[in-house]
């Protein structure tokens, strides 16, 4: 009798296992609530949405989300990743989880998740921007930048201007036709809207913009795997020298005026090199402006901006499969059009059909089907980086406006020799300068 | 000569219960000071001391390796033009902030010394920006600075004078914020120095008009020696107030039209992007004991200052 009743609990047991493994992973456990972070309060509205479509199928699976502002989330992240606490999921830029990475608190893909982001719905260079010593790590869900020219299509034909600058020349040639000035000699609309401000890796960001196309980089990486600046160089000096000669000699811009995306919603630019969130609050905000979006204009080469924005699995977490599960439901080909449509920002996805969503906002087809020809740089994914862009932003802000640079190659030589030798001392401090 | 009491068995157990009495009060007061001397000890002294503790590492918050590296944090301070920038700008900002608000401050308590209607609304309306939040305050000033709608360059166009970018503009900045940091303070500054005017002895004053004294003889010889407490109280803590000025800045350079951030680096916006941003601990540390130390040295100074004129 007593072998009997041991026989039906290891039945009911065996059975009870069978089902849970032939459910998946979320359905093997009872009830399981994933904590997400994200630092782009924006997103919370998508997370919601798809968690939502996520519980119909996977009911016992709760998802509570926590959204704050980039630079919060990521001293957040800073102080509980590494004390083996912190959310389930989070995602953040490379800035933190090379450190991540670096330190030890985050595994590699586990296979089933490798396998998945190489299966071809992501670009190879995305693919490779996520794989750190041969080792994938999270998931791209979306591109931080893919920085594009916006113009107002409306300001353009009042100056008489038929077409979008195509190079840097063209570009600051149509700023001095589409700038406007009062009677008093104040500017009241600039002719493009530079970031010439505040503080923040954001300044250098926007100067690569420019930097990139004209023949340099911020670091490049030499064969041995170090870096050092790459903009030392004439397309440093060039680079600078246009933000100087926009400001004080041709005065297409001006660091006293309104600017960035509320400028250019509210008409007070004529041009802006932004992202697509930009589409967003112009839909939001003036949903009547007619403006058009193409690539940033070529100098010496033609080149966008790569900025996958990862999302990572807690290694702490006591939820990982059911995690990475629901990371491959979020990153899926449905929930890449919701995202772009819900949030403005793109999916890194390439095999998507953006065919509804472009019919709707044409706008939007730089940054989905970028043209052919255009090469793409990225961030490169060292912790020093952010270091690097934040304290040249410093310099930068000082050198567009000051007066002792305008008209004097001398002197913009060097400012961009102080940057990058300052760039080149972080690198060394961080143990990765190297020529060779 | 000395006089000898009369050494008597119960004379002699008196002064020993007066000891054991003191001993007991004092031992009562710290028994009942206890919980609140912890809590201090946990919330400011151990911070502090883990802090000092700190700065002798090469700690990445979000690394495990952290290396010993003694005093090589503080070494490194020396030449970092950032930090360098930043205690020069928070100096000239301290430095000005106080004295602005301390010699605004005193002449108004002055004025406002008879309790009426009047002084009591003017009180109120200067004391209103010292407990109105700092965010939503910097803000409100950010576009009161603002070049194109700030009402500053709108006065400044009334009387047909140029607009100035005063945020945008590297020379301009710091004072910009300088006079904000005043504006914020004064009303402060006042109602303390309005509480030691009104607390001097009306005999002083009495005394001083029979002996002719009046006006600025009057202020000189009796209101001011008579004031230095409270002017040591007020030099002491906006010093330490100016010296920690941070969110009115971090506010002001966010975002594309706002501050150039070398114009206005402070030391503990160096302190916060270094730990924060940058996430080195240790060396953010390392700048947070030195701003330590440079608050602690101003405030002895300041009292030896003051208390040595008393002398």
């Amino acid at each position: 009798m007593r072998n009997v009743r041991w026989w039906a609990v290891l039945v009911q047991v065996v059975f009870l296992a069978a089902g849970g493994v032939a459910a998946g992973p979320s359905q093997a456990a009872s009830e399981v609530t994933l904590s997400l972070w994200t630092g782009f309060p924006e997103t919370e509205p998508f997370y919601k949405a798809a968690a939502a479509d996520y519980a119909k199928t996977h009911p016992n699976v709760k998802v509570t989300i926590l959204s704050t502002t980039l630079r919060e989330h990521e001293q957040k992240l800073s102080a509980a990743v590494p004390t083996g606490t912190g959310p389930d999921i989070y995602d953040v830029g490379s800035n933190i989880s090379a450190k991540f990475i670096d330190g030890g608190f985050l595994d590699p893909n586990p296979p089933n998740v490798d396998r998945y982001l190489k299966s071809g719905a992501w670009s190879p260079f995305v693919v490779n921007y996520m794989t750190i010593n041969g080792k994938t790590y999270g998931l791209p869900l979306d591109d931080g930048s893919r920085a594009s020219l916006f113009y107002n299509k409306t300001l353009f034909r009042e100056a008489g201007i038929g077409q979008p600058p195509a190079t840097f020349m063209e570009l600051m040639a149509d700023a001095r036709k589409l700038v406007k000035v009062d009677a008093s000699g104040k500017m009241t609309r600039s002719g493009i809207s530079l970031r010439l401000s505040g503080q923040g890796s954001g300044i250098t960001e926007k100067f690569r913009f420019i930097l990139e196309p004209a023949g340099g980089s911020l670091i490049v990486r030499t064969a041995s795997g170090k870096w050092h600046n790459g903009f030392d160089n004439e397309a440093g000096r060039a680079t600078l020298q246009f933000y100087v000669d926009a400001v004080q000699k041709y005065h297409v811009d001006d660091p006293k005026i309104q600017h960035d995306a509320d400028a250019f919603v509210a008409g007070n630019t004529a041009m802006l090199m932004r992202e697509a969130w930009v589409i967003g609050e112009i839909n939001d905000k003036n949903p009547k402006l007619d403006y058009g979006v193409v690539p940033i204009p070529k100098w010496k080469r033609s080149r966008m901006l790569l900025q996958p924005f990862g999302f990572y699995v807690n290694k702490t977490s006591a939820n990982k499969d059911v995690a990475w599960d629901f990371l491959q439901f979020l990153t899926s080909k449905e929930n890449a059009i919701r995202l772009t449509t819900m949030t403005g920002w793109v999916s890194e996805r390439q095999d998507v059909d953006w065919k509804p969503l472009l019919s709707k906002t044409p706008q939007f087809g730089v940054f989905v089907s970028p043209p052919k020809g255009i090469e793409f740089y990225q961030d490169p994914v060292i912790p020093v980086f952010d270091e690097i862009q934040t304290k040249m932003a410093t310099r930068l802000t000082a050198a567009y406006i000051d007066p002792a640079l305008n008209g004097n190659p001398a002197k913009v030589a060097d400012a961009i020799h102080q940057m990058a030798a300052e760039a080149d001392e972080l690198l060394k401090g961080a143990g990765v300068y190297g020529t060779q | 000569m000395s006089r000898t009491l009369p050494v008597t068995a119960p004379a002699a157990r008196a002064p020993a219960r007066r000891v054991s009495r003191r001993w007991g009060t004092y031992v009562y007061c710290f028994l009942v000071l206890l919980p609140v001397l912890a809590l201090f000890a946990y919330i400011r002294l151990f911070p502090i001391a883990r802090s000092v503790v700190l700065s002798l590492y090469n700690w990445n918050l979000a690394s495990s390796h952290r290396p010993f590296v003694g005093l090589a944090n503080y070494a490194r301070l020396s030449s970092d033009e950032n930090f360098l920038l930043a205690l020069k700008n928070t100096t000239l900002y301290s430095i000005s902030t106080v004295l602005c608000s301390t010699v605004l401050a005193l002449p108004l308590a002055l004025a406002l010394t008879r309790a009426t209607w009047s002084s009591t609304l003017y009180q109120a309306l200067y004391f209103l920006p010292v407990i109105t939040p700092m965010v939503p305050m910097a803000i409100a000033w950010k576009w009161i600075y603002d070049y194109n709608y700030g009402i500053f360059n709108y006065l400044l166009s009334l009387a047909h004078l140029p607009a100035v970018g005063w945020l945008v503009s590297a020379g301009v900045a710091l004072w910009a914020l300088v006079i904000m940091g005043v504006w914020k303070i004064l009303g402060y500054n006042l109602i303390l120095f309005l509480v030691g005017i009104r607390n001097i002895p009306a005999v002083y004053f009495e005394a001083s008009s029979i002996d002719g004294a009046a006006g600025w003889a009057r202020f000189r010889f009796i209101t001011l020696p008579l004031l230095k407490p409270i002017l040591l109280y007020v030099l002491v803590t906006a010093t330490i107030q100016a010296y920690n000025v941070f969110t009115q800045v971090y506010v002001m350079t966010l975002g594309s039209q706002s501050a150039p951030g070398q114009a206005v680096r402070v030391l503990v916006y160096d302190i916060y992007e270094n730990g924060f941003h940058f996430f080195r601990m240790g060396y953010a540390s390392a700048e947070a004991v030195v701003l330590t130390l440079i608050v602690l040295g101003l405030t002895v100074i300041q009292f030896g200052a003051v208390r040595g004129e008393e002398a």
